[in-house]
């Protein structure tokens, strides 16, 4: 039996759950009270109705198309009607756009590349919404490529920084890793010249900023066994480009811009 | 966009039923209209891109799953959507807190996402009856009041980054939130 003083110390913690201050598992046992019992879930509500006009001063931040992308995937979602019948990805980057999220694709789609060979720092690409980059770097710090993702054509650009020696028989492979998974072959790519490849619906789905790219010593025709055997000599965090909103914009010194590579 | 006026927030609530009732159209423009807002609390939160958008992505594929469970006459479609997304990221920022503080080149990235007070012309009624009685509190405590809020952080957090004791920092917010309590019940 609850006595007024419990009452009133229930209240307060509902508030403070409302709030965000209490720790983990004081949170959890405010979500077990929420779900037994009616009355602590109308407290709560009473409180989320009291604070959260506070949120009304967030500044509001685009998220990047792609997170749309992967809400669609994950809950399975159809284009809809007006969209013709789903053949793949570019329908389905169709239907982003008709929402509006990919607002600037005709910028996009009129973007050019300006990539120059060979330089000792990150090359320099032009880049606008909807692009991922992704600076990818050996142990010693050194870019050994540059990858730029144009997530609208469902492609990624990759570019040696200098070229690369291999053994004869050896090639680079390239590896999408994300968080806490294992790594899903991209392509082989180029050791001396730029390499495009095309990105898969699976493939788009899992690229996100906690994901990483890493390159790995391979046989000619890649990995045999589907996950990198050879040593992996580069690896890269990938951020969001610059939101030019239609300007192409000059990427340098992509290490700058994120913590270290690799470790988020 | 600002969800204020309440017209708009009609549109909201009319958006997320049709989501409960599986209109994938609904879903879509329920995400155009408000993941820009949610996402904004995200960054604020987390204070970094690649997390706010997994905890955007958990909170958006748990709207679609729950809003069956929605009821407009409990709470409005943009309270429901950015309690839903705090929740995610406070929970987020409770399992791996020390990762996400350590590395201060994220500070930077936020730099921009600082709340500010809303333009009166753009606030909605409850916000403006929030922010009468948030000025009626002591100036420090709201501050940490408006900390808390806006950061996430635990009580230890709070006493921390004051530099008090944390009896007193938990003294201060209570005693805020019981006088918005009273001076909100009026």
């Amino acid at each position: 039996m609850n006595t007024p003083a419990h009452e009133n110390d229930d209240d307060l913690r509902y508030a403070e759950y409302v709030l965000g201050v209490l720790d983990a598992d004081a949170r959890a046992a405010v979500a077990r009270d929420i779900e037994s019992s009616p009355a602590a879930a109308a407290a709560v509500a009473a409180w989320e109705r009291n604070l959260l006009p506070l949120a009304e001063e967030v500044v509001d931040v685009a998220p990047a198309p792609y997170v749309w992308v992967r809400i669609g995937d994950a809950l399975k979602l159809d284009a809809p009607d007006r969209v013709a019948p789903r053949k793949g990805l570019w329908n389905n980057l169709q239907f982003w756009h008709w929402i509006g999220i990919g607002a600037s694709a005709v910028a996009i789609a009129s973007v050019m590349f300006i990539v120059t060979l060979p330089r000792p720092s990150p090359a320099p690409v032009s880049v606008s919404a909807g692009y991922m980059v992704s600076n990818i770097q050996q142990d010693n710090g050194v870019t050994g490529w540059t990858a730029t993702i144009d997530l609208q054509n469902a492609r990624m650009v990759v570019v040696p920084a200098v070229p690369a020696a291999f053994e004869p028989g050896r090639a680079p492979e390239l590896w999408l890793i994300p968080s806490g998974q294992k790594p899903i072959s991209v392509g082989m790519i180029m050791p001396d010249k730029p390499t495009t490849l095309a990105l898969d619906a699976a493939l788009l789905s899992r690229l996100g900023l906690t994901a990483v790219l890493a390159v790995s010593v391979e046989p000619i025709g890649g990995s045999p066994t589907g996950q990198p055997t050879g040593p992996v000599i580069a690896k890269g965090a990938i951020s969001t480009a610059p939101r030019a909103q239609g300007h192409p914009a000059r990427v340098a010194n992509l290490s700058h811009q994120r913590g270290n590579p690799g470790q988020t | 966009m600002s969800v204020t006026s309440a017209a708009e927030r009609e549109e909201l609530n009319r958006l997320l039923i049709e989501t409960g009732r599986n209109d994938q159209k609904a879903f879509a423009e329920l995400y155009k209209l408000t993941s820009s807002k949610l996402f904004g609390v995200c960054m604020r939160m987390l204070r970094d891109r690649g997390e706010a958008e997994d905890v955007l992505q958990e909170t958006y594929t748990t709207v679609w799953r729950r809003a069956a469970g929605f009821d407009a006459a409990k709470a409005s479609a943009i309270t429901w959507l950015t309690t839903l997304s705090r929740n995610k990221a406070i929970d987020r920022l409770r399992q791996h807190r020390e990762e996400l503080l350590d590395d201060s080149t994220r500070l930077e990235e936020t730099a921009d996402v600082q709340p500010t007070p809303a333009a009166q012309a753009e606030a909605s009624q409850e916000y403006r009856r929030l922010q009468h009685c948030m000025d009626q509190l002591e100036p420090q405590h709201r501050d940490w009041v408006r900390e808390a809020f806006f950061t996430g952080a635990t009580y230890n957090e709070l006493a921390g980054r004051c530099k008090v004791p944390l009896g007193t920092m938990k003294s201060w917010i209570r005693r805020s939130l019981l006088l918005l309590q009273k001076c909100l019940g009026q």
